[in-house]
């Protein structure tokens, strides 16, 4: 951090917050307040008068609140830049840290907060991580009996810059224990508050254990465990060097941990798990490895930044395997905890990519993106003529259409990826995706429904993931009827209501929509917009006469082939036991009605070729 | 040793199809499910994570014979604190129902009705946590009449029937009425006064709180019910008549029963219990009641010491002297004369 903040090229802007976030890959713009410190930056030395002379203490954050800290302080003392910042919540007014700042007069009271706008290329985002806070777990008593601590505390009670100078201690008294006890997963890996396992917890533990241990070898140490995870080069040999100094290791959740009221000593249980045997242990200190929880502003910067966040909560990877450092966002690039619980090897490594990658867009004079961009019909958009609409900015998971009304909607072609939300949203058909517009579309179904249409079952797919499934059904050799036939967009999204209702007009016996499960929508949002359009049409169809059944939603991964050959078995099961002369009654019932409703499709463009002969047009 | 071609995974899907048990594979075997159980102390071989573990694998024959899957009381103690969050106790069920469906039985005594003086009033099967009890009509002296049935598989032998019965028509092998009232009297007959305490089997977690009721402090004697349900207040207004000082009952805390509600029925009545000593002009310490939760260590001797100093600091009572009182005064114990403390 220090190299960072000496380097000519770079410029900390501590203390401050990202409020706005506007433009695109290599052209952002960014609105950062930058708080007042009521200290001045280029004269503050850091040295630390102010501090000295200042009579507030108030608790210290940064040492858990165990500590105090001044009214006027660092947050800690590698803090970059060392400039002290005062805290106008508790400062009285005194003046003293002025007189003790004497002749380098660097504090100014009347500092107000400053806007900057910058304009960057790329951007990265290292915004870390919580702790979680093991207070809802009744079981565990924290913040109830005073020697249950976490294991951040333990952390700064060990450290020899912290509050108690490295000698650790027991809250209740202030005497050092001779038995400490640690408990893994804590908040993670657990239903009821994080699914997910926080990664690095098994190592610090371990650390934690042979910190107290080299300090107090004769120190009793128990750590309760229900998998010890040591995956990375190195770590198994220090969880090796753990059990030989003598750390107990016991595999076993603890279910609960009272308090001798007298003596505030704590009593862990568990289930020996090797024993089938439940033991009782007796420890002064109890200290619990909760969980790596992503920031509780997270949400609001996901929103700031368009990011979308996997189901912990942690920011979403634009892919898992081959793109861990991208975001959604083209320009902005995910680095350390954000993305995940990571411990500092990792998040060094994925910090160092990420440099790089945003590097890659500041050196290029041009930004290739994918050809499958929306456009506006400028003529058909109705907030053109100067009425409210704006249903495509609002399905645009980007952020990159904005509507101004009595203006055609305008899409940031660069911040386009191309999930055809917008339109198939759009109730007029004033957007189209190129290579994706609704004549291509609409000329697929049309052949694909030509003979027998009601012994088929025509298949939406999105491109990401039920593509994906019905592809590895066929690689995998997993059997399912030939009836089925697919057509192929970009996202479950681009599924417009119209294509079903036409495919019903033209007689289809079945229709599919699948796309990707929530949590895995390659377009961040797509999914969700697909789905709330697909709970509506079951009535709809009911209403024109079409047996619901007929429809089906099913969200299938690229790795669920079974699944895709299982759902086009079931289908093509009920399509059987439907009466072919039914669903020719049916469709000659909903005709009018559907070809009433797509009456608009005359003046699309390229429309009107498809559609010649058809009622459509009448 | 468990060889794999005996193992079922028929059982498993079985299972699995049963309502209750579709979590089954959930299971990863953390362990806390066994160390809050508190069944272990009276049945040292229960393991609620071997049992699922051992479903999980197949082992239909252990684990259908096994007495195990019978002893959970389903207090779902274990369903809050598990991390995979799975009902242990509707897996039990699940594997129970397998079990009765290949007709295994309940090992153990089941609460007994006597069919004769039952009057069908239906307070028992109203009162069961297990809806065990059904009044049915059952022959009796050649004719037939309605009186309360028990499914033997279902219940879990707390008492609570009893406690509720008005005509003591229904009981518990080792915990009817007349065996607790007896219990109480048995501890009392030495020529001493001092106090009584009633003790639910399941509210002392803590081993070294359990170790003080079985030898509980000078003045303090202490008799263990399944539950604190099962607690009438005959036993209560029986036990001041023969000359308890003072009574206390412990249950367990709200929402922590051993089964389901039956602390929920005592603190029902513990308000009763305040308005007869009112009536009877006692003081309200006469009778006390104390709900302890699984994490309160060390509370259980502390409220015996209590019990022990108010039963000393009260005077005895003088039956003929209570203003609500209309019955016979007790002869025994003379009361005044009587020497104090000795437990």
């Amino acid at each position: 951090m220090v190299d960072a903040a000496r380097h000519p090229k770079v410029e900390v802007l501590a203390y401050s917050e990202v409020e706005r976030v506007d433009g695109y890959i290599g052209n952002f713009r960014v609105d950062v307040t930058k708080k007042p410190r009521y200290v001045l930056e280029d004269r503050c030395n850091g040295c630390g008068e102010c501090a000295q002379a200042c009579p507030i203490e108030v608790p210290n954050g940064f040492e858990l609140d165990i500590a105090p800290r001044k009214a006027i302080d660092v947050p800690h003392g590698q803090a970059v830049p060392l400039i002290y910042a005062i805290d106008m919540d508790n400062c009285i007014h005194c003046y003293k840290c002025v007189s003790a700042c004497g002749k380098l007069d660097a504090i100014d009271f009347s500092q107000e907060p400053e806007t900057l706008d910058l304009d960057v290329g790329s951007i990265v985002v290292a915004t870390g991580f919580e702790s979680f806070d093991p207070t809802v777990i009744p079981e565990y008593g924290y913040g109830v009996y005073p020697n249950v601590i976490t294991a951040m505390e333990l952390e700064r009670l060990a450290n020899s810059a912290g509050p108690t100078v490295g000698r650790l201690v027991r809250p209740s008294d202030g005497a050092a224990p001779k038995s400490v006890a640690m408990i893994q997963c804590v908040g993670s890996r657990d239903a009821r508050y994080n699914e997910y396992c926080s990664g690095f917890c098994c190592m610090y533990t371990i650390k934690n254990a042979l910190l107290l241990k080299q300090m107090n070898h004769d120190m009793d140490i128990t750590i309760f465990y229900m998998d010890i995870r040591t995956p990375a080069k190195g770590y198994e040999e220090f969880y090796n060097r753990a059990r030989e100094m003598g750390i107990r290791f016991v595999q076993g959740r603890p279910s609960q941990i009272t308090e001798d009221p007298v003596t505030h000593n704590l009593y862990i249980e568990a289930e020996d798990q090797a024993l089938g045997e439940v033991i009782e242990l007796e420890a002064e200190v109890v200290s619990l490895s909760s969980a790596a929880i992503p920031r509780l502003d997270s949400e609001a910067l996901a929103s700031t930044l368009t990011l979308s966040r996997s189901p912990g909560g942690f920011y979403m990877e634009y892919h898992p395997k081959l793109r861990p450092v991208d975001s959604p966002t083209d320009g902005v690039f995910l680095a350390g905890a954000v993305q995940g619980p990571k411990d500092i090897p990792a998040s060094v490594a994925q910090g160092s990519a990420a440099a790089s990658r945003a590097a890659r867009v500041l050196l290029s004079d041009s930004w290739e993106i994918e050809p499958i961009v929306a456009r506006v019909w400028a003529d058909r958009c109705v907030s053109a003529q100067g009425r409210k609409c704006g249903v495509c900015a609002n399905a645009c998971p980007y952020g990159a259409i904005t509507v101004v009304q009595g203006q055609p909607a305008q899409i940031t072609q660069a911040k386009c990826h191309g999930c055809g939300g917008c339109v198939a949203e759009c109730p007029h058909d004033a957007i189209s995706q190129d290579h994706f517009t609704d004549a291509q579309i609409v000329a697929q179904l049309q052949e694909l429904l030509k003979d027998k249409p009601e012994e088929k079952i025509l298949a939406f797919m999105c491109h990401w993931c039920s593509y994906g499934g019905a592809d590895n059904a066929g690689t995998s050799h997993f059997e399912y009827p030939s009836t089925s036939r697919g057509i192929r967009v970009m996202c479950s999204a681009r599924m417009d209501q119209d294509f079903i209702l036409e495919a019903f007009r033209r007689g289809a016996g079945m229709v599919l929509v699948s796309g990707c499960h929530p949590q895995d929508c390659h377009y961040i949002s797509g999914q969700q917009v697909a789905a709330k359009r697909f709970d509506r049409i079951p009535r709809a169809l009911e209403r024109m006469g079409i047996n619901p059944e007929r429809f089906r939603v099913e969200w299938i991964s690229a790795a669920e082939g079974e699944k895709y050959a299982r759902v086009i078995t079931e289908m093509d099961d009920k399509l059987a036991t439907l009466d072919k002369e039914t669903l020719r009654e049916e469709t000659a019932k909903a005709r009018p009605e559907i070809a009433r409703r797509l009456k608009r499709w005359a003046t699309v463009p390229g429309m009107a070729e498809m559609l010649e002969e058809e009622e459509v047009l009448a | 040793m468990i060889k794999s071609q005996r193992l079922d995974h028929g059982f498993v899907e079985e299972i699995l199809a049963e309502p209750g048990g579709e979590h089954l594979l959930t299971c990863w075997s953390c362990g806390t499910c066994a160390a809050t159980c508190l069944v272990r102390r009276y049945e040292p071989a229960f393991n609620p994570r071997l049992v699922l573990r051992r479903a999980g694998l197949g082992m239909r024959e252990a684990v259908l014979s096994s007495a195990e899957v019978w002893q959970c009381s389903a207090c779902d103690a274990c369903y809050p604190r598990c991390p995979k969050q799975i009902h242990i106790s509707d897996v039990m069920k699940a594997i129970r129902n397998i079990a009765i469906r290949e007709g295994y039985e309940r090992p153990g005594a089941a609460a007994r009705v006597d069919t004769e003086s039952c009057i069908a009033c239906g307070l028992c099967a109203a009162a069961c946590p297990y809806e065990a009890i059904h009044i049915e009509e059952v022959a009796s002296n050649g004719t037939g009449k309605l009186a309360a049935q028990v499914d033997a598989n279902l219940c879990m032998g707390c008492g609570i029937c009893n406690s509720v019965c008005l005509s003591s028509s229904i009981s518990v092998e080792g915990i009817s009425d007349q065996v607790v009232s007896q219990d109480i009297a048995a501890l009392r007959r030495q020529p001493a006064r001092g106090a009584l305490a009633i003790v639910c089997n399941w509210c002392l977690h803590a081993t070294t709180d359990w170790d003080v009721a079985q030898n509980p402090p000078p003045g303090v004697r202490v008799v263990n019910v399944p539950c604190s349900g099962r607690v009438t207040p005959t036993f209560l207004t029986t036990a001041l008549m023969q000359g308890y000082d003072a009574v206390l009952v412990v249950g367990c805390k709200t929402d922590e029963c051993h089964y389901k509600h039956g602390n929920a029925l005592e603190q029902g009545r513990a308000e009763v219990v305040g308005s007869l000593l009112d009536l009877l002009g006692l003081e309200p310490e006469r009778v006390q009641f104390a709900w302890i939760g699984a994490l309160d260590r060390g509370r259980f001797p502390a409220l015996l010491d209590k019990l022990a100093a108010d039963a000393n600091a009260l005077a005895p009572v003088h039956w003929g002297d209570t203003p609500g009182y209309r019955g016979e005064v007790p002869a025994y114990p003379s009361a005044a004369t009587a020497p104090r403390g000795e437990g």
